[in-house]
């Protein structure tokens, strides 16, 4: 089933997205959050700034970095042969992009939250910094972790702008559900048009809803 | 101190504010001792690693944990001083156990000195070791907080005022478990209070800071005697805390009479036997100050002493007493004038037998 498919493609592409952002949202919040780099102003600032520009912007910098005669994609096809513009792959790097600045917002905000004091403890019996990173920070903030990570999967599954240009919109390969629904409204295939709308919207209310029950979750354990 | 275990010279500077401190601590518990806002966590910090100075050096048995001038910071993990923290800082998503163990699995076998099990029975953690920290009281979270910073056997035990969100009781029994840490593990601590009576009971030395600075340094007895401290300390609770012997018992009146320096006081409701040495406290303000003995009084109590120093803190008066043992006395200034004392006066402190409170109870 053709439906069946676009929406199977877009799932795998926005986790392929998510998966690649986690650990890098990650590791920027614990810079910024707990190591408190200098410069961190301007590095939070570099963060959310796929969310200032419009996604075709950061569409056509990933085509000329990815592409054939790019700093990241010239290099891969002179000696591995691999070609990355207009894959599934080039569609979920543009959908991590464009994804980052919310998900990395939203683990910020879970770090934070845990209280300085436990990782103090944690240093002064001998744990690394680290250490008490994935034994006490990860643990402690996990489920608003979770929560940064479906807002992330929320935003790359409907991404449109950057994927169009980096990817193209190539039926089976890398037509993920926004792209279909452009494409229909353009054919003029009004029913099939509002399935996928529906398909979208549902499957961007099941992710909100799980979000929203991570965050009350976390809030709850605070209190307690 | 001769024999300096930690000596250190820290500078660090905040907006409107600076600490700029130089001392040497030695072996026992040293005191940090300060009204708020004096600089004591930020020093407590600076020595477990967890705050970095801006300039200055700190040595711990010689060794640089921190130089501004060789560019040495060691980072806590590695320095092996355990923290108590205010709050506990139990990590809430482990069991009593696992809070224990975080620190003795992370410590090298050859520098274990101090077993989980010790401390279990030690600070009698045995009933509690399997629940969630999350179902503990303030008590229970503070002893299980000293297990888990003494299972990393710590060279060095620091406290950050670790009795100040308890309640008058509980105070009263972790300063006890505190006491039986020094005699039982020899850990040294370093103990940050902003509480005259907590220092003196614990104490053997006391470092008072104000406004980022050392102003006065010695014997947790005297220096918090020092006028540079008197002018910030809290007298209201003052106590005298005293180191006596057990001279003689009376068990049909459950009275014994005591050794305080050259004099002898009868006291109640000591449990020690003769020839045993405790400690008691007695409130600078239950002490009356007479120029004779009174003729018939139920108060048990009239030692002859000699004012040694008279300090004036606004409408307060403290009088240092020399009873071969430096008592402190509160009296008010119209008393002063209305005895006429002056130093060298010889006087008698008056007091009862109930007031004079035995802070070894138990034996051990």
């Amino acid at each position: 089933m053709e439906l069946l498919g676009i929406l199977v493609l877009t799932v795998q592409i926005a986790l392929v997205g998510t998966a690649i952002n986690l650990p890098i949202a990650l590791g920027v919040s614990w810079l910024i959050v707990k190591r408190r780099i200098s410069g961190r102003l301007v590095f939070d600032a570099l963060v959310s700034l796929p969310l200032a520009v419009p996604p075709v912007v950061v569409g056509y910098a990933l085509l000329l970095l990815l592409g054939n005669k790019g700093l990241v994609g010239g290099p891969l096809n002179s000696l591995l042969g691999v070609e990355l513009v207009f894959t599934w792959f080039a569609a979920a790097l543009a959908a991590a992009v464009v994804s980052f600045p919310l998900m990395a917002r939203a683990v910020m905000v879970a770090m934070g939250g845990v209280d300085e004091h436990l990782e103090m403890a944690a240093r002064s019996l001998g744990a690394s910094a680290v250490r008490v990173f994935f034994t006490i920070t990860v643990p402690l903030a996990y489920r608003g972790i979770s929560a940064g990570a479906l807002l992330g999967f929320v935003r790359a599954v409907s991404e449109f702008g950057a994927t169009i240009v980096v990817a193209g919109n190539i039926p089976g390969k890398t037509q993920t559900l926004p792209l279909a629904i452009y494409s229909e409204v353009l054919l003029g295939n009004d029913e099939m048009a509002l399935r996928l709308i529906a398909v979208s919207v549902g499957l961007a209310v099941v992710t909100l809803l799980a979000h929203n029950w991570l965050l009350d979750r976390a809030a709850r354990t605070d209190e307690g | 101190m001769k024999d300096s275990l930690l000596e250190l010279r820290v500078r660090k500077r905040f907006a409107g504010f600076t600490l700029d401190c130089e001392a040497q601590f030695g072996e026992g518990i040293t005191a940090i001792f300060g009204p708020s806002g004096s600089g004591k966590s930020t020093l407590l910090n600076s020595i477990a690693g967890l705050t970095r100075p801006d300039e200055g050096e700190i040595r711990f048995e010689g060794e640089a944990l921190y130089s501004s001038e060789e560019g040495i910071h060691m980072p806590p993990e590695k320095r092996r001083f355990g923290y108590v923290f205010q709050d506990s800082a139990l990590f809430p998503h482990m069991s009593v156990a696992n809070n224990i163990h975080y620190g003795y699995k992370l410590t090298a076998r050859e520098d274990r000195r101090i077993e989980p099990s010790q401390l279990v029975e030690l600070l009698q953690l045995g009933r509690l070791l399997e629940r969630s920290v999350a179902n503990l009281s303030g008590g229970e979270r503070q002893r299980v907080a000293l297990a888990r910073a003494l299972a990393a056997s710590p060279r060095l035990l620091l406290l950050d005022e670790p009795l100040a969100s308890l309640d008058g009781g509980l105070r009263g029994v972790i300063l006890g478990y505190l006491k039986r840490i020094r005699r039982e593990l020899g850990t040294p601590m370093v103990y940050v209070s902003h509480s005259i009576s907590e220092v003196m009971a614990l104490a053997d030395n006391a470092l008072a800071l104000r406004d980022g600075r050392a102003v006065a340094y010695g014997r947790a007895s005297e220096a918090l005697l020092m006028p540079e401290v008197s002018a910030f300390a809290q007298f209201n609770t003052l106590e005298n805390l005293l180191d006596v012997l057990v001279k003689r018992r009376y068990e049909d009146e459950d009275i014994a009479e005591l050794k305080i320096g050259d004099a002898c006081v009868l006291a109640a409701g000591v449990s020690r036997g003769e020839g045993d040495t405790l400690t008691v406290s007695i409130r600078a303000g239950d002490i009356i100050v007479s120029r004779q003995i009174p003729p018939q009084t139920s108060a048990r109590n009239a030692i002859p002493a000699r004012v040694s120093e008279i300090h004036t803190v606004d409408s307060r008066v403290l009088i240092y007493a020399d009873i071969g043992a430096r008592m402190v006395v509160e009296i008010t200034l119209n008393s002063l004038e209305a005895l006429g004392l002056r130093v060298g006066t010889e006087i008698y402190l008056i007091i009862k037998a109930n007031s004079v409170i035995p802070l070894e109870g138990r034996g051990g």
